[in-house]
């Protein structure tokens, strides 16, 4: 369970986050969805603790993550928006090191790592260092390394950005897999199809505020439109401001 | 509290640090050109000390004193030549570098038990002379020695009645100064591979770590900032810890291969010497990652992070430099300056002196404090979102 209270942050002059409130609960999909710039990642990175919100507030299921972020990390997996991989490390170490830092140890933790070895399909790369590895299977690996304490709550920064189909389906099989194992999974998006295939429930953001929350198909019958496109095109404006 | 996180993150850079192939291979590769050039300089200097031994002594007016020059020429690697007439026009024009000249009446004076003169004509400008002069001299003073001593005997009185002070000899010939001088660049040869070890995984583990974008995801463990860096900080004081032992001892087997003893070159570098320069040189392996990991933390790169340990590289050759040159041996004041006081207690340890424990009492001490604080400074930093994802 995730949920954000009117979040507010600003950088310098520019307001990123104005004001925005939503929520994701366990056994659903939450796609959070928005122009570039719309203040997806800000959002995202103020859930994840790494950021301060300037105001507002952030439960965890019921840790307080301004208060307390380190905890609200220990039930939270993460694929943040930087996620770079350690070039002269295996998978298997990547796994491991980030299983390691949770408090996981020896037989169970390397249980673990074969468990989601298996389920993202990466075998034959367990044993190789990651340099040189695809965007594919480095995102693969990022979300093992992200995902091996088994959290409740999974926050995804834009997970399929950039990958080929293929790995695209392993992701989707993925999240469609969390949601049914009870999970509370969000994550953010600009892609239509991605957003409309997996969401149980979609938070449109656009210049920094929440401009809908619902279902797909309340979505649509909201905006009048017949395509999710058109309704969000309706909802952010063609510049990306909230009409 | 738990500090398991410490563990698990000084391991992890150390395994990444030791697959850094290229960066391994630069500090061995530099480390032997250091050892090959030092054993190559003590070399020559030892080759020059030799030639001292192997002396030929123009002497002027030999006959006068038989009893001498039989004795002289009895000495090893000595061999006696007739000495110009006019010796001091000889040693001026170059035409000679060292001549005796036997005073006339020198066997009168010698049979009546008188002081018997003889001249040494050199020149104190030609530095290269030095070595075969003073032979010429010790020389002199043993044969004096040894007729005085027989004299004495002979008369019934103990030797060492005129000897109330027993004189060790302790030869600061300049070659032996040149040897102390190589010496002490071992010492700061040392010191700069302790820092490189220690720089590459301080800085690959902070301004690296930013490189590679994976900054944030390490971040988002559940483990407090100060033992993140804390950890990578570990790690890089395990890498200079290895590097210094490692420099230490070759340079100690290598030295021991060198003929320097016998050329009367004085050095110690055995067991316990090298544990006392590691005491040495510890907080240096302790304070330069600390100081690294913080300024690190402000490069967009690992490139631009290593441009930064010049500030750190450069005092750190400078105080070995100085300290080569100018001998720091017995100032208290040094006390209050770390690396000065680091360098006197190693030269004191290498030149066979006692050296000093507080010179290092209150480097340690102080480089731990400044070790502490730039790690809380660098947590702090970790903390900030401008340092995290760099806006």
């Amino acid at each position: 369970m995730i949920r954000a209270e009117n979040l507010y942050k600003r950088f310098g002059n520019t307001v990123a986050v104005n004001g925005a409130s939503f929520a994701a609960s366990d056994g659903s999909v939450t796609g959070l969805l928005g122009p570039n710039g719309a203040g997806k990642t800000t959002s995202l990175r103020m859930l994840y603790g790494l950021m301060r919100p300037d105001s507002g507030a952030i439960h965890i299921d019921d840790c307080d993550v301004v208060a307390s972020p380190q905890s609200a990390q220990s039930r939270l997996g993460v694929l943040p928006d930087q996620s770079g991989l350690y070039g002269r490390l295996t998978t298997r170490e990547h796994i491991r090191y980030f299983g390691n830092l949770h408090g996981l140890k020896s037989a169970e933790l390397e249980r673990r790592i074969d468990h989601w070895i298996e389920i993202l399909d990466i075998a034959p790369l367990a044993d190789r260092r990651v340099a040189g590895f695809s965007h594919g299977e480095e995102m693969k690996v990022a979300l093992a390394r992200a995902l091996v304490h088994n959290p409740q709550n999974i926050i995804l920064d834009e997970p399929t950005n950039g990958l080929d189909v293929m790995s695209t389906r392993t992701v989707r099989d993925l999240i469609r897999r969390l949601k049914a194992e009870g999970r509370c999974v969000l994550f953010s998006s600009h892609i239509m199809q991605e957003v409309s295939a997996l969401c149980d429930r979609i938070v449109v953001i656009a210049a920094g505020r929440v401009v809908a929350t619902s279902t797909p198909d309340e979505l649509l019958s909201i905006t009048g439109k017949t395509t999710l496109e058109d309704a969000f095109v309706s909802l952010v404006g063609t510049n990306g401001e909230a009409a | 509290m738990n500090l398991e996180p410490l563990k698990i993150i000084a391991r992890k850079e150390l395994s990444d640090g030791l697959r850094d192939r290229r960066s391994i291979y630069t500090l061995i590769a530099t480390t032997l050109f250091g050892v090959v050039v030092i054993a190559f300089m003590l070399n020559q200097i030892a080759g020059q000390r030799k030639s001292a031994d192997e002396i030929t002594l123009a002497v002027t007016g030999r006959e006068y004193a038989p009893v001498l020059i039989d004795w002289m020429s009895q000495q090893s690697g000595v061999t006696i030549v007739p000495g110009p007439a006019n010796a001091e026009e000889a040693v001026k024009g170059k035409k000679a570098d060292v001549v005796l000249v036997v005073d006339r009446d020198f066997a009168k004076d010698f049979d009546q038990s008188k002081s018997a003169n003889v001249k040494i004509y050199s020149d104190s400008t030609r530095r290269a002379v030095q070595p075969k002069l003073e032979r010429v001299k010790s020389m002199l003073n043993r044969f004096s020695a040894e007729t005085a001593s027989l004299r004495l005997i002979v008369r019934g009185v103990s030797p060492e009645v005129i000897a109330p002070v027993k004189v060790e000899d302790v030869d600061v010939s300049n070659s032996q100064q040149r040897a102390a001088v190589i010496l002490n660049v071992i010492l700061m040869l040392v010191a700069m591979s302790v820092m490189t070890a220690g720089m590459q995984i301080a800085t690959d583990s902070t301004a690296g770590e930013r490189e590679r974008r994976s900054l944030e995801p390490l971040l988002l463990n559940p483990v407090p900032r100060w033992q993140i860096i804390t950890g990578k900080w570990l790690a890089a004081c395990g890498a200079a810890f290895v590097a210094m032992v490692a420099s230490l001892t070759l340079y100690s087997l290598v030295l021991r291969k060198l003929p320097l003893e016998d050329a009367g070159i004085r050095f110690h570098l055995g067991k316990p010497e090298i544990l006392m320069l590691i005491a040495a040189f510890a907080p240096l392996a302790v304070l330069v990652p600390a100081i690294l990991a913080f300024l690190s933390c402000f490069a967009r790169s690992f490139k631009e992070a290593q441009s930064y340990s010049v500030f750190l590289v450069l005092p750190v050759a400078f105080t070995g430099i100085i300290s080569s040159f100018y001998s720091l041996s017995g100032k208290t004041w040094l006390v209050a300056v770390p690396l000065l006081s680091q360098y006197a207690f190693a030269s004191d340890v290498m030149a066979g002196r006692t050296p000093a424990p507080l010179l290092l009492i209150t480097a340690g001490v102080e480089s731990a404090i400044i070790a502490a604080i730039f790690l809380r400074m660098a947590a702090r930093l970790f903390t900030t979102e401008k340092i995290i994802f760099g806006h």
